[in-house]
């Protein structure tokens, strides 16, 4: 059959190759209906890196691997457990310890004024900032700028620190000494070794 | 009856340095200065600090003398602490009023419309229970705008006999003339630099200049968003508190290095360890991610010797989420660009094309439930779960080294409230 000497495609005419949105070829697959949704995001997304000429890495799974999900759903049978309408939250020491979660703080022990208390070195204490500090309560204050853990005595405007440990003194709060309440000790957290 | 439109700013003062005071009591009154990452600038400061005159943002070693000679308190940036103390002040806030916009690390927004309560003693009784709670102490102002809330704050912070609470909407027209004078058109809140710099080229210098421009004027210099601010500063409230945070666009973990890095195996320890950071806040917001940047870059200070800034962007076909897929993608991205003969002194990463993590999203997603995808889930999972009881103790080996590149943080207090072993010690 002789080629005939004129009609048909100009050269280079039409798209150039590899110039559409992929800058790759193309092909044309047949897709069952219910994929079509997951598989559009993927194409796009490739679509968007393409054109923005972000270097594409493919994962290291295979790629043509696609696994789908079978709908199972179990029927119940049996006899349901006779607890179900009595099941209770399990204990939770965080809602036992703590009341004021933001005014909270815990802070480690050092030295033993405090041992009559049940205070001992390394013990954590469970500080809550948001209590007033009333007299006999167990607090930490701070005098003159220094921490201490010490039980608070309020008597006729007389203001004590009162250590437990008879080796201790007491501290007495004076004119000129300054005294803050930082927080109060709710809790002791000892552990065995 | 209160008017029907009310905002408070509740903001924290020098909120970092008040965090330290916080557990070192005796740095009350003293003055202190806050170091950025790295130990590089100042990025905070006492009253105490800045009436010495130390500026914000200026070389720690150019202020090095003026700080010893007055025995100023100096402290690395001490973030898991700021951000502890930060939520601990912001729930409190929230506990007095139903509407809250959490605004930054320390200022909140809060709605007070329609409270049948006496607006200021409510203010007073948040203030003083914020410090009784946390320890930091905050000011607020009140006005029926943001942008006079905001203007307000500003009052209740400079003046003591106002005990921390103002409320802008009280002053007489007179009064509230002569302050917007004395305030600055780009010390407004949403006045950026470019538009204070706009607006001072037609002649309006303070905020009493704004205030009385005309309104088509504000509108064509600084367009719609400009236009918002000079109504909310007459009164008009045109910006809503925003309830859900905005979504992430991208997430950033750098750093300036300790030392400069030449060494390819040294600056892919510190991109292990960052990309790993990084991965984690995705995780924590349950994002997943198709985009990845790696930069590395020379310190422009450095004249003597070469510069090179290096970066690379790499997509994914498919969101990824899972360290054991992303920390060696930002290996694999280094190894493009690393050039040796470099000294490079920061570095990082970016994650970006942020998207709600697959997990959640349809039935059908490709690859969900491929086999290695799961085995690659339930490994991270596992070595997520080591790390949180066991204090980081898996890491990649790529992220095993000298430690030299970790930022200096010579002056770093203690994270009293997120680790067992710094609590503070009485």
């Amino acid at each position: 059959m002789n080629t005939p000497s004129h009609g048909g495609a100009r050269k280079g005419a039409g798209r150039k190759k590899n110039s559409g949105s992929f800058k790759e070829e193309t092909k044309v697959i047949r897709v069952p209906i219910s994929l079509v949704n997951s598989l559009i995001p993927t194409i796009e997304v490739y679509k968007s890196q393409v054109k923005s000429k972000v270097e594409v890495f493919l994962t290291k799974d295979n790629p043509t691997e696609l696994s789908i999900p079978i709908f199972t759903s179990r029927v119940q049978a049996g006899f349901p457990s006779p607890a179900d309408d009595h099941l209770e939250d399990a204990l939770d020491l965080n809602t036992h310890l703590i009341h004021h979660k933001e005014a909270t703080f815990f802070v480690k022990a050092q030295g033993d004024s405090m041992l009559g208390a049940g205070i001992q070195q390394g013990d954590i204490l469970i500080v809550d900032k948001s209590l007033s500090a009333k007299s006999g309560k167990i607090v930490i204050a701070v005098v003159d700028g220094e921490f201490t853990v010490k039980r608070l005595h309020k008597y006729k405007g007389n203001i004590t620190l009162k250590a437990e440990n008879p080796d201790f003194e007491d501290i007495k709060i004076g004119g000129t000494d300054e005294l803050i309440i930082w927080g109060v000790v709710t809790s002791v957290i000892h552990q065995y070794e | 009856m209160n008017k029907p439109v009310k905002f408070a700013l509740v903001d924290c003062n020098n909120f970092y340095a008040s965090c330290e005071r916080v557990f070192e009591p005796k740095l009350e009154g003293r003055p202190i200065v806050v170091l950025s990452n790295n130990d590089g600038c100042i990025i905070a400061r006492s009253n105490e600090a800045k009436a010495l005159g130390i500026k914000m943002g200026s070389p720690y070693f150019k202020v090095r003398n003026l700080i010893a000679r007055n025995s100023v308190a100096v402290k690395s940036s001490n973030y898991p602490l700021y951000g502890d103390m930060s939520s601990r002040v912001m729930k409190v806030i929230g506990q007095y009023s139903p509407i809250q916009e959490v605004y930054s690390i320390d200022e909140s927004f809060i709605d007070l419309a329609g409270l049948p309560l006496n607006l200021i003693d409510h203010m007073q009784s948040l203030r003083v229970r914020v410090k009784s709670w946390t320890g930091v102490p905050v000011c607020i102002g009140m006005g029926s705008t943001k942008v006079l809330a905001k203007l307000a704050n500003r009052i209740a912070k400079k003046y003591s006999k106002f005990n921390g609470v103002f409320d802008i909407d009280e002053l007489p027209y007179e009064r509230y003339c002569k302050l917007l004078q004395s305030v600055e058109v780009g010390d407004l809140w949403g006045i950026g630099r470019q538009s204070a710099k706009k607006l001072n080229r037609i002649g309006i210098q303070t905020s009493c200049d704004f205030y009385q421009a005309d309104v088509g004027v504000i509108e064509t210099l600084l367009g719609v968003n400009g236009k918002k601010i000079y109504q909310e500063l007459r009164g008009k409230s045109c910006i809503p508190i925003e309830l859900i945070p905005p979504t992430r666009q991208q997430i950033v973990s750098s750093r300036s290095f300790g030392v400069d890095l030449r060494d390819f195996d040294e600056l892919n320890q510190a991109l292990t360890a960052l990309t790993r950071k990084a991965v984690n806040k995705l995780n924590n917001h349950k994002l997943a991610m198709t985009t990845m940047t790696v930069f590395i870059y020379t310190n422009p200070h450095k004249k003597d010797k070469p510069h090179a800034y290096l970066s690379k962007t790499a997509g994914m076909p498919i969101a990824i989420e899972d360290e054991s897929q992303i920390i060696p993608l930002a290996s694999q991205i280094l190894r493009l660009i690393y050039k040796p003969g470099y000294s490079f002194n920061k570095g990082g990463v970016v994650l970006s094309n942020l998207t709600k993590n697959y997990r959640q999203q349809d039935l059908f997603s490709i690859n969900q439930n491929s086999q290695s995808q799961v085995l690659a889930r339930k490994k991270s999972d596992a070595i997520k779960g080591v790390n949180e009881r066991f204090n980081e103790s898996i890491k990649y080996a790529s992220e095993v080294g000298n430690d030299r590149w970790l930022p200096r943080a010579d002056f770093r207090s203690n994270r009293y409230t997120t680790s067992w072993s710094e609590l503070l010690k009485i």
